[in-house]
């Protein structure tokens, strides 16, 4: 490459292409190296991220065997066990809480000072954010797939078949982009590793009032206009119809435009927070 | 006097052992020194608030949110209330009662690993002051808790259809329950001496009060948990919390809750002291 810099160093056309091209290559090294931290602090503490995988399974259990005969309410969709309708709740329960870890150690960078260090070296500040998310991406991927694979065993049937299950890790990988964006958003305004765990309350309440463990048809009075108003409800029933549908070209695209749309405004919004933290940190 | 002075400060001052101890070994400075560590539990509620308040917030909230979105599960055949809040509540009042206990386990983690409990086991105070004082605050936090949460409840259109006995037998469980809670969450605190107990004081009150009739009631339940809740200590327990909020006559053997929560609170409380026990050696 420095061979061809040389031999082009006349042709200024020629070295601005090659700058652009290296400084591309260099972002990309940048954000894979930021990636890779990431991903790896996942797996180095699995203490951290094995309760939002253990919980989610747990209570999609306990559900099972508590409201199996849920099913034949009027306003339940159709389905053959409680264990197909609750698939989408555990993914997105799982997906919430696993983003907190993620966040979680975004807010521990900047309390103990690494965000500020990294600031001094010519790294490019959107990579240390993306960085971040692409740990939480991945995690979420990887939730998605456990939770399938845990849940067959048990009865799980996905009725979209393996392409809508794939389609259902996409989506998990979007979500968790979307919620690990917003969460970041939080981390980088206070530094508060305390703060962002303090988010799982509310997280819990967004979960509560959607229709995450019951279909919103069965909700009545202020708790269905809640449920009416939560967009955790539209993610989740996007999630669901894949599990209790057929595959559709209308599933899929919805819940590639939920999630993805989500995504979209979360990472816009971090993004505007971590321009702010850099002018005024 | 003696309660007055058995706080931080003159703890902290290492003058404990010469002003604060009571005189005596009776039963009456069993009790002072009891309540001087019950004051002393207390006054963390106004000065760390933020330990307190999601200890508060999350039964209501949870009486709140399992009313709302499990609300059509009272329309299944057999279940024992028509509605919802009465179903959740009591269990709300359970779950805040062994939390409130468990909380108490970590402060003494903090004492341990501040050294402050050292100084405490110094001064000659009653071992059993150790244990009866901590429990006599978590007694006092436990009635705000019911009071807060129960008035929501009854707010919310909770019906007291077993009368003030009903009433009473929550107030006794939810006491009881917070016996239960304290003696774990000290046994653990004495046995870890650190915050790796707190993951298994958490873990081990939250599988042992889901794993029964916490969500919908044994005759409409079905698969694995239905075998775990029937041998269930803590089953009969809630059944007892829930006595004055159910049909009459759906708790047929309401001693068996009774007894079971005796047991339950004389098991946790003697692994405390055996924890203390061991703590000494």
């Amino acid at each position: 490459m420095s061979t061809d810099v040389t031999s082009h160093r006349d042709d200024p056309a020629m070295t601005i292409t090659i700058a652009r091209s290296e400084r591309r290559q260099s972002l990309w090294a940048q954000t894979a190296a930021m990636s890779s931290r990431s991903i790896t602090a996942f797996l180095r503490q699995p203490a951290l991220v094995v309760p939002s995988l253990v919980f989610p399974l747990f209570f999609a259990a306990l559900g099972t065997s508590s409201f199996s005969q849920a099913i034949d309410l009027p306003g339940f969709p159709p389905v053959q066990s409680f264990l197909d309708f609750a698939l989408a709740g555990t993914i997105i329960q799982g997906v919430l809480f696993g983003s907190i870890t993620g966040a979680t150690a975004l807010a521990t960078d900047i309390d103990n000072g690494f965000f500020d260090r990294l600031l001094t070296t010519p790294t490019s500040r959107s990579s240390i954010l993306i960085g971040r998310l692409a740990g939480a991406m991945a995690f979420g991927g990887v939730q998605t797939i456990i939770f399938i694979a845990v849940l067959l065993p048990f009865g799980l049937r996905i009725q979209s078949g393996v392409l809508g299950a794939a389609v259902m890790v996409l989506g998990g990988v979007l979500t968790a982009l979307a919620v690990g964006a917003l969460l970041s958003i939080m981390a980088l305004r206070t530094g508060s590793p305390e703060a962002v765990q303090g988010s799982f309350p509310l997280l819990f309440v967004l979960l509560f009032f959607s229709s995450a463990f019951f279909p919103r048809q069965t909700m009545t009075g202020v708790y269905r206009r809640l449920a009416d108003a939560n967009p955790i409800s539209y993610l989740v029933e996007a999630f669901r119809d894949l599990t209790i549908e057929a595959l559709s070209l209308g599933a899929v695209v919805r819940l590639m435009v939920i999630s993805g749309l989500a995504a979209l405004v979360t990472v816009t919004m971090a993004l505007r927070a971590l321009n702010r933290r850099l002018v005024k940190p | 006097m003696t309660v007055e002075r058995l706080d931080d400060t003159a703890m902290a001052a290492g003058t404990a052992s010469t002003t604060a101890v009571p005189r005596g070994v009776g039963s009456g400075a069993l009790v002072a020194s009891a309540l001087g560590l019950a004051v002393r539990n207390l006054r963390n509620i106004r000065r760390l608030p933020s330990a307190f308040l999601p200890a508060l917030m999350m039964p209501l909230v949870q009486s709140i949110a399992f009313s709302g979105t499990f609300f059509a599960i009272t329309q299944v055949p057999g279940f024992p209330t028509d509605r919802s809040i009465n179903w959740f509540m009591p269990l709300a009042v359970v779950m805040g009662a062994s939390f409130a206990g468990i909380g108490i386990g970590f402060s003494t983690v903090r004492d341990l690993e501040s050294g402050f409990y050292d100084r405490l086991r110094m001064a000659p105070v009653s071992r059993r002051a150790l244990l009866l004082g901590p429990l006599f605050g978590v007694w006092v936090r436990t009635l705000i808790l019911m009071v807060i949460v129960i008035g929501t409840g009854l707010a919310l259109g909770a019906r007291l259809t077993g009368g003030l006995f009903g009433l009473a037998a929550l107030i006794v469980v939810g006491l009881g329950v917070s016996v239960v809670g304290t003696g774990w969450g000290l046994g653990l605190a004495y046995r870890f001496g650190d915050m790796r107990a707190s993951a298994f004081m958490q873990l081990g009150l939250f599988l042992a009060l889901f794993l029964t009739s916490a969500q919908a009631p044994l005759s409409i339940m079905t698969g694995w948990l239905y075998y775990v809740a029937r041998v269930n200590p803590f089953t009969p327990v809630i059944d007892l919390a829930r006595i004055g909020f159910v049909e009459p006559g759906t708790v047929e053997r309401p001693w068996v809750g009774l007894v079971a929560l005796v047991l339950l609170a004389a098991v946790a409380m003697g692994f405390a002291d055996r924890g203390l026990r061991r703590l000494s050696r």
